[in-house]
């Protein structure tokens, strides 16, 4: 009896808390490296990150729409939207087709951040709503198609696919923005209020902080991230099209909510979406390594989502489960 | 105790006074206040029908009312089990999963052209068992292993999904058996038999709202949980039952999709969930709970079958249509939410 209570009170302690999404991680990789030998080599693991780097940069963005109590949906639009404007443009603008596209993701997620705020409609709904309406400013931008980012464009491009010291490109791209939101988060005034907004908002509009601006702030970021991942996926599939990450929002939320990250808001962070991006990147990874039955993946997939929730999140600071 | 909580009383008064001067707040009271505001998603149904029939007078012709209430027959059926969910100011994700599981176990039990079985009926009874069996499953998931309904629901989505897919081996599988295909193809009083199924499910929904305990406390759980827990609710039966329940209406859909389809794959639910969840809230239930119900889900499916359809007669660009949808929502939610009660908006 007492030695199970306060084996709880370990378990319920801070730092374990936190550390648990990790510990999860370890485990993984080591269950995988166990069942299919060779998965930990240098090689696997640069293309682990690498095939992390979108989803994770994702993520990022929108960790700071959960942070505050809110939710992002319109990501995946946003960065299908950035990866046929980069495709559109690039012949005609070259490298300045990057900053117009990761634009268009920073006015959008303003535009969302706005109807969320100013018409007080719920940002579930809101961002659902401005979603479609960016899903179709994409295909009738692109008329409905895949655009092949043709030879011309791909110099542009071919940055992006490359190695920096054994490093691939997109890993620094999104180490750099994963570095930028946990300092943005952890020691910007923005940040602070952005926890404290999730938190309680009531306190915060009590404390005099501006939440209309906090919450258009971050949905403008989550609205930028998601561009530029869009912007990293064209590059990296030489193709831009209205669908491209549509198979990439229920995980980008699923990264944050696995890595620890309360969906009611106000605890949690980028280091923790991190975690969480890495454990569903090598879920999924390693159900080809393991050699699970490809109809079968979905399946694995779903159960091992809940288990990882299960497992990671903490209960302590959410008063009801809804 | 009345001595401290009657100063909290007024300070939240104070709140909700300056709160009136916000622009929603004085539209709303231009208006009339809730009564008017309760009646926005009717008035947006009723000016958008008057709208696209003005354009194009084939939207009131008869074949074309009846085609507009044959397709509205699965996301009125979808609609009604999740509205019961959100009532409780939770979110199920998983209704592509659960209805492709129905739509599978119909197909793969009735006279198809993978396998020998020819169980008819039996096979529908099974799919929705299947289907309240899924729901149920999520509704002990999420109170057994205290999971927010959003990772729990998301989690069986691909649970049903990968289900589905793998029984039916990755193709399409077509539905052979005469009778249920009956339920798209034959017709009483001049519409298919899967509208009054449709038809049937919103009255038992509307039933089990308005007269059971069981529609009672899901209410009161939207409202306030602890509140309701407090008052000696039953929060977890009334959360797995409600999730079961949603879980038996999405069976049934599933069950009506296959018929209609005339066979099942692994994209049958495709985009059933966001169509479902902008059914709700555009009929004006709220997301935080404890507001609205399936009178309200019926407008809503209305509200945007309509729309599908008058773009569709009005001969509307498809790539524009999805921008418009989303105009429409964010327009119908500003108009409709009570949100001068919300302080906090979500």
């Amino acid at each position: 009896m007492n030695e199970a209570f306060s084996l709880r009170r370990i378990f319920e302690g801070k730092w374990t808390q936190g550390a648990i999404p990790l510990v999860l991680l370890v485990a993984l990789l080591l269950i995988i490296e166990i069942a299919a030998p060779g998965f930990l080599t240098g090689e696997t693991v640069a293309l682990l990150f690498a095939n992390t780097a979108v989803l994770f940069i994702l993520a990022t963005g929108v960790t700071f729409a959960i942070l505050l109590g809110g939710i992002d949906l319109s990501i995946q639009a946003v960065a299908s939207l950035a990866s046929v404007i980069l495709a559109q443009l690039l012949p005609s603008l070259g490298l300045a087709a990057f900053p117009v596209a990761i634009l268009s993701g920073f006015a959008f997620g303003t535009l969302s951040g706005i109807v969320h705020v100013k018409l007080r409609v719920p940002s579930f709904v809101a961002t659902l709503a401005t979603g479609g309406v960016v899903t179709g400013i994409a295909l009738w931008v692109s008329d409905g198609r895949a655009i092949t980012i043709e030879e011309g464009g791909r110099e542009n491009t071919a940055w992006i696919n490359a190695t920096v010291a054994g490093l691939p490109v997109v890993v620094l791209i999104s180490a750099v923005i994963g570095i930028a939101s946990f300092l943005a988060l952890r020691y910007t005034r923005f940040g602070r209020q952005a926890i404290a907004v999730g938190a309680g908002e009531p306190a915060a509009w009590a404390a005099g902080i501006n939440v209309d601006r906090t919450k258009i702030i971050a949905f403008a970021a989550s609205g930028m991230l998601a561009a530029i991942a869009g912007v990293v996926l064209a590059a990296r599939l030489s193709s831009g099209s209205p669908v491209l990450a549509n198979q990439l929002l229920l995980p980008a939320i699923a990264a944050v909510i696995v890595g620890g990250t309360a969906i009611t808001g106000g605890l949690g962070g980028v280091a923790r979406t991190a975690v969480g991006a890495l454990i569903i990147s090598i879920v999924r990874i390693g159900m080809t390594f393991v050699g699970v039955n490809i109809f079968l993946e979905n399946m694995v997939f779903g159960a091992v989502l809940i288990a990882a929730v299960a497992i990671t999140i903490d209960r302590s600071k959410i008063a009801v489960i809804k | 105790m009345t001595i401290h909580t009657e100063p909290l009383k007024s300070v939240s008064d104070i709140e909700r006074t300056t709160l009136m001067t916000f622009l929603p707040g004085r539209i709303a009271t231009m208006f009339g206040g809730r009564r008017w505001r309760s009646l926005a998603p009717l008035a947006v149904l009723v000016v958008l029908c008057l709208l696209i029939a003005i354009a194009n007078p084939n939207f009131i012709e008869l074949r074309n009312l009846v085609r507009l209430a044959n397709s509205a027959a699965v996301p009125l059926t979808l609609a009604m089990g999740l509205t019961f969910i959100i009532l409780m100011g939770s979110i199920d994700l998983s209704v592509e999963g659960t209805l492709s599981v129905s739509a599978m176990v119909v197909v793969l039990l009735a006279a198809n052209d993978s396998n020998g079985n020819d169980y008819g009926w039996w096979a529908v009874l099974a799919a929705i068992v299947a289907g309240t069996a899924m729901g149920f499953v999520s509704g002990l998931v999420q109170t057994m292993l205290r999971i927010p309904s959003f990772m729990a629901t998301l989690g069986m989505w691909f649970i049903g999904l990968g289900l589905s897919v793998y029984m039916l081996g990755g193709s399409a599988i077509r539905l052979n058996d005469a009778s249920i295909r009956e339920l798209a193809l034959a017709r009483f009083l001049g519409l298919p038999l899967a509208v009054w199924v449709a038809t049937g499910a919103f009255l038992l929904a509307a039933v089990i709202q308005y007269h059971t305990k069981l529609g009672r406390h899901i209410l009161a759980i939207g409202g306030d949980e602890d509140v309701a827990k407090l008052s000696g609710v039953n929060v977890v039966r009334v959360r797995v039952t409600a999730f079961a329940l949603a879980g038996f209406f999405f069976g049934i859909a599933g069950v009506l999709a296959a018929a209609q389809l005339g066979q099942s794959h692994a994209v049958i639910g495709d985009g059933r969930l966001f169509a479902a969840v902008t059914a709700v809230v555009v009929g004006g239930t709220a997301l935080t709970g404890g507001e609205g119900g399936v009178v309200n889900t019926l407008i809503g499916v209305l509200i945007v079958t309509v729309l599908a359809n008058g773009m569709i007669l009005l001969g509307i660009s498809p790539y524009i249509q999805q921008t418009v949808q989303g105009l429409m929502i964010i327009a119908a939610v500003a108009l409709s939410l009570d949100r001068v009660r919300l302080r906090i908006v979500k």
